[in-house]
Formats: C-alpha cells, structure tokens, sequence
C-alpha cells in the first residue's frame, strides 16, 4: 500500500526547469532511499513533500487522498517532517526547549500559563528513551552538542509530532561511523514501529546497507525506481550520472615515489598527542579516524591555523609554522574540512576567491592586474573542468563540486609542494568525486606530497600509498593500503575507545 | 568590487533609479528652482561632508564591522583644528594637527575592535561618547570661531568655479574606489568582511586589515570635520553628533550589506546624494519638517526594501 | 568705619546662613553656548555666597533628569534648582522633592505641576514678538521673511513662534515664502537657507529663533555671494553679538543666562534660610542689540 504518492509534479525557478513531471510512489513502512548528483532535483522534490515550496503543477496523495499543502505546517499536521541538512534548532536553546518549540507544555496557576519546564523535560526525556538516545541531557544547550547529537534531537523533535513520515536530507553527512551505525538503528528500530523513512544521501554504501528501495533523480527526472536487492551499485551510479561507470575511482596512475621531505616530531596540542610522521614527495598519506579523532585538527596545526608543540622538518630544514602565512611561503596548503567556513568567502566571485590567496603574484606595487588574474582564473578552471557561468559568478551559487574546485584551484596557482586535503570529496556527487580523486592522483604524480585526512573509508583505501589511523587524539597503527581492508582500518579507529 | 549579474542587478543599480527617480520627482514639481545647475552644484556641496564621511564608514562596514564614532570624530577634529588655528595662527599646523587627531582616534578604534575583540558597535559606541566628551572639555561648551580667512577656502572656496569641497570628495571617491576595486587590499577588505576564518586561512593578515579600515575612517571623519568647520566659519562643540546615521544609512543605501563584504562605492555616493537631494528638494517646496522625516524614513525603508527583494528575485 | 562694620557683619552673617548649604543646579544641556554662561553664572554666585554647587548635566534628556533629580534627593540637598529638560517630563521631579520637603526652583523653562518656590525665565513669547517687530520696522511692514525654527515640539521653539506669527499676521504684506526648522543648529541652518535661497533669492529677511541658526543663515547668504538680507536672531551668545558688531546680524534679541542663574542661586539661598519670596515668578528682561547699542552691551559685559 503507498502511503505516499506524488504526481506529474512539476517545478520551475526563473525559467529554469527544477523537477520535470516526476512521479514517485512510497510504500508504507519502508525506508526508500533518493539519489541524484547535486542539482539532480531531490531538495526540491522534497521540499515540496514537506510543504516548504509548492509546485507548479502536480499533485500529492497520501495514503490515496489527495492532499495539498501550503506551508511547512499543513505538512507536519499531516504527519510529515522534514529534517534539512542545516539543522533548524535554535541553538541557545536546550534540548527539551527545542523539541517542544512552539507547543510549550503549560500549566496554569492563578489563571496564567505558564511553562511547565518539568514535564516538559520529562516528556522528553521519554521521547529520547523510546528510540533509545537517552544519553542526550535534555537540559543541555544544542550549541553544546556534537552534529550528531544535533541530528538526533532534529530527530526526536520530529517524531514528537508524531510524524508517520520522515523525511531526511543527507543526514549522514557529518556523522562519524559509529554514530551513523547508530542512526541507522534507531531508524531501523523506527521503521518496525511502522514509520516510514525516506532517506536522501550521497552514500552508496549506506543505501545498500539500510534502505529497501531507492529511487534516482537525474536532471529534474525519476530514471528509476528499484528494489534495493534487484539492483548493483554500479547501475545506480550509472543511472546517476547518465553514463556506465566501470569504477568509482580512476585507475591508479604508475608513479615513483620520491624522497622523504617533511617530517612531523612529536605533535601535540588539546586534540592530539605525541604525533609523528613522515611523507614523501609524491606520496599520497591517508589519515583515518571517526570523526572526532584529532586527524582534521593535525591537518590545521600543520598549515598554521591551530597552535601546537612539537617540531617539523621540511626539505631538510626544521621549519616554524605558526600561522597560514608561514605554511603558505612553504608551499604547504591546505583544503579544509569545512568548505564555507575555512575555504570560501561566499559572497565574492569566483575569481576573487581564487585570486584571494594569490594577489601577492597578480599583482604590482599593491594594484592588481586584471590581465594576469584572468588568465590564471581561466586557466584554473579548464584544468579542473569546474562549471562556472562566468568568472564572475558567485561562489555560492555553485554546486557543492564546483566550489571544492575553486578551493582546490587556488593551490594549484602557487605550485603546491604538500597539499593537505581534508574531507575532499565531502557532500559532493559522483561525477565530481571522480575528477578529485584523477586531481589527487595527477598532483602526486608531479611529486606533490598529499596527505589525505578522509573518514570515508573506502577513499583512503583505494587512494592511498600509505595509511595512518588516529583514535582519541593519537596514531594507533600504520596500515598498507594494499593488503588491509575496512575492518582494519575501523579497528584501529575504535582502539583506545573500549578502554 | 564585481557583483554576478544573476543576482546583482537590482542590487548595484536599483538605488540608481531611486535617485533618478526623486529628481524627476522633484524637477516636476520645481523645474525653475531645484533643476538648474547651481541647485546641483549645491547640493554636491551639501552632501560632501556625509559623503565623506560615509566613504570611511563603508570600509569599516565592508568588513562587518560599524563605525558609530564618525560624527564624534568630526566633531573634535574641526575643534582642534580650529583651536590650533586659532592659538598658534598656523592653518597648516592647526590641518596636521585635526588630520592627526582623526587618523588616532580612527587606529584606537581599530585596535580595540581587533586586538581587545570588542564588537565593532560597542567599542564605537564607547568611543564615540568619550570623543564628543572630549570636545566638549577642549572647547569648554563653547564655539570656536574668529578663524582666519585662508581657513575658509576649504568649505567655502572654489578652485576653477568648482567648490572645493565637492573636490576633496571627488578625490577621495576617486582613492576610495582605486583602493577597494583595483588593489590587492581592496581585496582583502571584502574577504576579510565576506569569511574572516577563510581570510585567515588564505594568508591575509586580519587585524592588520581591521586596524587599517577604522584609520580610514577616522581619516576621512577628520577630513569631513575640517570641511564643516571651515564651511561653518566656526568649530562648534557639538558639530558632527548624529551624523554618523546619515554615514551609515547613506552607506546602506547604496547597497552595502551589514554584515560585511558586499558592497559598491558608486553605491554610497549615491546613497549620499538621495540623502541631500531629498533634504534640498523638500526644503526647496518648503515641506514642513514633521512630514519631512517621514518622507525621508520612508525613502530610507523603500530603497531597502527594494534592494532585498531583488536580491531574493535574483537569487531564486 | 561704620559702613564697614555693617558690611563686614553682613557678610559673616551671611557666611553663617550659608554653611555647609548644599544646593543642586540641574542644567539641561552643556552642548550650548547659552547653558555655558547660564551654568557660570550660577557657579560665580554660588561661590559669592559660600554654597556648595552639585552641577548635573542632563543631555537634553528627561529621564537621566529625572534620575539626577531624585538622586539630589537621595543626598538630601538644602535646594534644587531645575532647568527642566521639558516642561512636563520633570513633573514627577518636582513632586518628588516637594515631598522630601526640598524647595525647587525652576530656571528658563516651567514645570506644568508640583509646587515651585521660584520662577525664573524670559519670556519666549516675547522673544518672538520682538524679532518679528524688528523685522517689520527694518522693511516697513512688507517683505519677504524666510522663518528659521527650533527644536519641533520644544516649547522654546512653540513660543518663540507664536510670538513671530503673531506679529507678522498684522502685516499682510510681510510674505513668509519658508518655514522650516534648523534644529537650533548652526550647520543644519546654513544647509537649510542655502537650499531656501535656490527657490527664494528675493528674500528680504531672516527671522531665527536663536543665533545659531542665525549664524548658519549668514554662512549660507555669504557662500551664495548674496547682500542686503537682513537676518535676525537671538539669545545674545557672543558670536552673535559679533556678528551684529560686523553688521551681518540686524538684530540679536539677547537674554541674560549669566543673570538669570545668578538670580536663580540667590533666590534658592533666601528660600532655605526660610525667607519667602514675592512674587514667585521673575520674567527676565530681553534686549535687542543693534548696530546703535552693541558696543555699551559689550561694555556692560554679559
């Protein structure tokens, strides 16, 4: 039986078609997956799901009945909830204080409503417990919680509305293994209580771990609606992409690698402790770990964004980081984890981003040259094939790939030695994760020295010369990519955890 | 700095037909009077000192940050410079000696917003009201005035039937724009007010950027305090209180975002010009002052307005 | 040598009377130049008379008055002397120390409520009608009169004004071509007449509700390279003065702040050495100063 049922939905922004006739049936109780690469159209589908948009045309069933929706509320009334990708809690709030927003608990006293704090606490409290996320405090403020604490609570709040359907935008994205093996059994443990999930992600893996049917957008299009087990990965990205894709990843360029060049002795600082290590040039450097593990805080301390002891050692020379400016005059870059926060200023243009880093080459007693500015931007952006309408456009209304090519490009302009590359593919769609990862592989050939900080697993295996693995602030083994398997790698992620 | 066109439109040239639009309003309403070259002349003097004044603001505005401290910073400029005068009859002398003045205050300014971490509205807030107190106590409350003729040339003199004052803002629109389109600090000016964690990571040196926008402004106050001094004949005790809302709101105006890196210096001048247009035009038709305020918060919120619904138009 | 005893006794009776008294003087504004004098009159009296003068400055603010009032209050002052911010915002002021029994006495501006041993102030009104009076005796009765106006909603601004218009009612042909206000401000007003002047350059007079804006309307005729407009303004602050010494100001209908706040002082001595006073409302005289008497006015030096 569908509880779910969308027709001929069409939609349309300044002209440009978003969503063209889809039709897409859910069935009650499953966890029905979508993908699409970015701009394929599933926000949008979704959004109009949850009320947020309307359509242009089409229209929307549920369970048989036609229904239509105007706003966010109409949606959440009619048992649906949407949970975004950014998180809509108020983070001054406390947990319980956000689950009940907007339907306080009262009591009366002396004929005035008042909040009542208690039983509101308690009833959250007994939310959480019912899908097994007690470990919450509920009095805690949200902007003291992890993300996937956050995404928890984003959860509980939903379901406290009792919502029949779950709609969730990637909510993997930012989530550690162990916590999305988590989420995947609270969901697991939602569905049986007769919830019905659906699920957008990048993920491929994770689909075919959790999800009963998955539906792929392409261009505004539904090419596909399967059973999970009547279909491969492999179709699925084929699908996605429009193409046959024999291989996520680009075949491993034959290079040599070179000499040892940087040395790291005995690192520390509050997030890690007593690491060393060594990289060759050419050598692509794996740094696993859960989130959490010290290995993004490692990649900032080297390129001078965080304070740390310990000594480094690059081209033979023990040399003084202490703040990017330094790292940057020995070619040593970084592409953070965090591309709107560290790696972009969204609101300029394409070209200033690239150029920011680089003014000191474009340009002459402090005036920049447009000339050689535009020349580098152009040439930047036909080497990494980045989509941009213009050079002038802004960064923000790139896709999530193109603006990682931005990041990327303005590194490659000063001649990188060491790039460190942190969480490069994420929140990124296929197509574009393969021309990173051939990016990655071009680079090291050159005798670039890449360290590659990934917590997806299978990346830092197929990509990687040589793996170090980080728990709790320390490296916890070094594994040969060639031999070693995801069991390893995440054994050695948990090691010092148990204990 | 460039806008994309997709979303940029409205944006950079909306408030360009606000003020085309108010002239045609009032060249209909008063053909023989407000629109004839002298009233336009005029009113480019009017609007020098605001202008000035909003030129500072938006470099501190385009770094996110607010500079409430502009009108306090005339205010003793044109004092000191005037008591200078006055005292040692050395009109160089009393010129460095205001210059100097607004270019310390300015750095102060700076170095609390970038060193201390104040936020930018505090910290001015703060200085401002000890600026304006310490005006008051070098003038003890009272004008400043018999100053010497060759003081006057700069708000009162013409250079080739030009008055001087429309030239110093000219010239300092001409540095403004230099600086924030065509150098490599421009550029950091925008990043640093656009992502300052990204700026940071890019290389750029922020408190040095922040440090140096608040000495531009407090150039520029100082700059515009002169200006009014010279233009008055006379340093008043409180010359310069409330004008840093005229700054700020010709500043938003002319497109420039609040929270930092957007922005067009075309955009403020003509922010400005709506400003002094509205002012000359009403007063012009002798338009009494209570329904004079209204039309001008109006014209305020409807220039707003107008900007952000065709960002969102744009955007979607 | 008799004389002498009887003065030598007067003052130490004085002296006496005077210990120790504390008297606040509330003043609303510093940021003028006729509040300057106002206050230096009251401190030069205050030290005359052995009084420890608290001065608070309350900003053109009603409410840091009001606190500054009840602070007095708190500290239990012999007098205050009230230079309201506004004649009904300080009300609450008033009654408050009416009921901690300290006497008030009200400078330049009234208070609408509470009981007040002494008032003293010019008279606005009047301030209005003599401008107006000279404005038509120096064109004989027709012109055209361009009006500068205060503060909107200050009753300085509210008498001042009632004062003009009735006068010029009379004169049909004294034409106001523009109203407009200038904030009591100097800059405000030269912007304002500069603007007035591009619709009206056949104007004949100025009428500005104080010499300020007077000033202003002066800078603005000079920068549009015009002559022969006669200006009028008020309040007698010494650039004014001067101005009508160089003979750019017709007329400068001075007050005398410095008197005043004296007078206010003294009165607020006899009240708290329980001497009433009669009648309980002081009207202080104005005077025009012309090109004829500016320099005795100099001369007599207030």
């Amino acid at each position: 039986m569908d509880i779910l049922k969308v027709e001929e939905i069409k939609k349309s922004f300044s002209g440009v078609n978003v969503l063209k006739n889809i039709n897409l049936s859910i069935k009650s109780g499953e966890l029905h997956a979508i993908v699409g690469e970015n701009g394929a159209g599933k926000s949008t589908l979704m959004k109009i799901i949850a009320g947020e948009l309307e359509p242009d045309s089409g229209k929307i069933y549920l369970n048989g009945k036609e229904v239509q929706f105007h706003s966010p509320l109409d949606a959440i009334n009619s048992g649906i909830a949407l949970i975004h990708q950014e998180f809509s809690l108020v983070p001054q709030l406390t947990v319980y204080e956000n689950i009940f927003l907007g339907r306080e608990i009262s009591k009366r006293f002396l004929g005035i409503n008042f909040v009542d704090r208690k039983e509101m606490k308690k009833e959250a409290q007994a939310v959480l417990k019912t899908f097994g996320i007690e470990n919450i405090p509920v009095d805690s403020k949200i902007k003291d919680l992890s993300v996937a604490n956050k995404q928890l609570t984003e959860i509980a709040k939903a379901l406290s509305t009792n919502s029949k359907i779950l709609i969730m935008d990637e909510p993997t994205a930012a989530l550690t293994l162990r916590e999305t093996e988590k989420l995947f059994s609270i969901l697991t443990n939602l569905k049986s209580n007769g919830v019905t999930i659906i699920f957008i992600s990048h993920r491929l893996e994770e689909i075919f771990q959790i999800a009963d049917s998955v539906s792929i957008l392409r261009n505004g299009e539904l090419i596909a609606t399967k059973q999970i087990n009547e279909v491969s990965m492999e179709e699925i990205v084929s699908m996605m992409i429009g193409k046959s894709m024999s291989n996520r990843f680009p075949p491993k360029p034959s290079k040599k690698i070179g000499d040892k060049f940087f040395e790291a002795r005995n690192l520390s600082s509050d997030s890690f402790k007593g690491i060393n290590f060594s990289l060759r040039k050419g050598e692509i450097l794996g740094i696993a770990g859960l989130v959490g593990c010290g290995n993004t805080q490692v990649g900032e301390s080297i390129y001078g964004l965080r304070k740390f002891d310990g000594e480094i050692y690059f081209e033979g020379k023990k040399i003084n980081i202490s703040k990017p400016t330094d790292a940057i005059e020995h070619g040593i870059f970084l592409v953070p984890e965090d591309r709107h926060d560290l790696g972009l200023v969204l609101q300029l243009s394409v070209k200033e981003n690239h150029s920011l880093p680089n003014l000191d080459l474009f340009s002459k007693v402090g005036f920049v040259s447009t000339s050689i500015e535009k020349k580098s931007v152009k040439d930047t952006i036909s080497y990494l094939n980045t989509k941009v309408s213009s050079i002038n456009q802004r960064v923000d209304n790139l896709s999530g790939g193109n603006q990682q090519k931005v990041v990327l490009g303005k590194w490659l302009v000063r001649s990188p030695k060491i790039l460190i590359l942190d969480e490069p593919t994420r929140g990124i769609d296929v197509g574009a994760k393969f021309e990173i990862y051939k990016f990655i592989y071009e680079q090291s050939s050159k005798g670039v020295g890449i360290i590659l900080i990934s917590s997806e697993l299978a990346e830092v295996l197929n990509l990687s010369d040589r793996i170090l693995v980080m728990s709790e602030g320390r490296i916890t083994g070094e594994l040969d990519p060639q031999s070693a398997t995801q069991e390893d790698i995440l054994r050695l992620a948990v090691k010092g955890k148990e204990s | 700095m460039t806008i994309s066109k997709s979303n940029g439109f409205i944006r950079k040239y909306g408030v360009i037909f606000g003020l085309v639009g108010i002239i045609i309003f009032f060249a209909i309403e008063s053909p023989n009077y407000f629109f004839t070259p002298s009233n336009f002349i005029l009113i480019s003097k009017q609007s020098s000192i605001n202008i000035l004044l909003a030129l500072g603001e938006m470099f501190v505005i385009l770094t996110a940050g607010i500079d409430l401290s502009v009108g306090a910073i005339a205010g003793l400029v044109g004092a000191v410079s005037a008591g200078t005068i006055v005292a040692t009859g050395n009109l160089f002398l009393g010129l460095a000696a205001g210059i100097g003045v607004g270019i310390a205050f300015g750095l102060i300014n700076g170095v609390i917003v970038a060193f201390a971490k104040v936020p930018a509205f505090i910290a001015t807030l703060a200085t401002m009201s000890a600026i304006t107190g310490i005006t008051l106590i070098y003038t003890q409350g009272e004008p400043i005035w018999n100053l010497p003729s060759s003081f006057d040339f700069i708000g009162q003199g013409n250079l080739a039937d030009i008055p001087f004052s429309i030239i110093l803002m000219a010239l300092a629109f001409i540095a403004a724009w230099i600086i924030l389109e065509k150098t490599k600090y421009g550029r950091h000016v925008y990043a640093v007010g656009g992502n300052i964690k990204a700026s940071r990571a890019a290389g750029i040196k922020i408190s040095a950027v922040l440090v140096s926008v608040y000495a531009i402004s407090g150039l520029l106050s100082a700059i515009g305090g002169i200006v009014l001094a010279s233009r008055l004949g006379t340093a008043e005790p409180t010359a310069g209180s409330g004008y840093e809302l005229d700054a700020i709101a010709a500043v938003v105006l002319g497109g420039t975002s609040l929270f930092g890196g957007e922005g067009w210096v075309v955009g403020t001048i003509i922010g400005g010009y709506i400003i002094a247009v509205l002012n000359n035009g009403m007063t012009i038709m002798n338009i009494s002052a209570y329904y004079q305020e209204v039309v001008k918060g109006l014209v305020i919120l409807l220039a707003v307005m107008l900007t952000s619904f065709g960002k969102k138009y744009w955007n979607e | 040598m008799k004389t002498f005893l009887v003065v030598a006794l007067m003052i130490a009776g004085i002296a006496a009377l005077s210990m120790a008294m504390t008297i606040g003087f509330c003043v609303s504004t510093l940021n003028n130049p006729y509040f300057v004098s106002f206050t230096n009159g009251a401190k030069a009296e205050a030290q005359l008379l052995g009084i420890n003068l608290i001065v608070m400055n309350a900003n053109n603010s009603n409410s840091t008055q009001l606190n500054q009032v009840e602070d007095l209050i708190q500290r239990k002052v012999d007098a205050i002397i009230l230079n309201p911010t506004d004649s009904d915002a300080l009300v609450p002021a008033v009654i408050a120390a009416n009921k901690a029994g300290i006497p008030v006495i009200t400078l330049d501006r009234s208070v609408n409520g509470g009981r007040v041993a002494m008032y003293i102030a010019s008279d606005n009104v009047e301030y209005g009608r003599l401008e107006a009076q000279y404005a038509v005796k120096l064109l004989n009765g027709s012109g055209n009169v361009v009006l500068l106006t205060g503060i909107p909603g200050a009753s300085a601004t509210r008498d001042r004004t009632k004062g003009i218009m009735e006068v010029l009612s009379q004169y049909p042909n004294m034409k106001i071509v523009a109203n407009q206000t200038a904030q009591f401000d100097m800059a405000t007003a030269m912007s304002v007449m500069e603007s007035i002047l591009v619709a009206h350059p056949d104007v004949n007079v100025v009428i500005a509700e104080n010499d300020e804006m007077a000033l202003g309307a002066i800078q603005a005729i000079k920068a549009a390279g015009k002559s022969g407009i006669i200006v009028i303004g008020g309040d007698g602050i010494p650039q004014g003065i001067q101005a009508v010494k160089n003979g750019t100001e017709a007329v400068d209908i001075a007050q005398q702040p410095y008197k005043m706040a004296a007078l206010g002082v003294s009165a607020a001595f006899f009240v708290v050495n329980g001497i009433s006073l009669n009648p309980t409302s002081l009207s202080m005289p104005l005077f025009p100063v012309t090109k004829d008497n500016v320099d005795q006015w100099i001369a007599s030096g207030d």
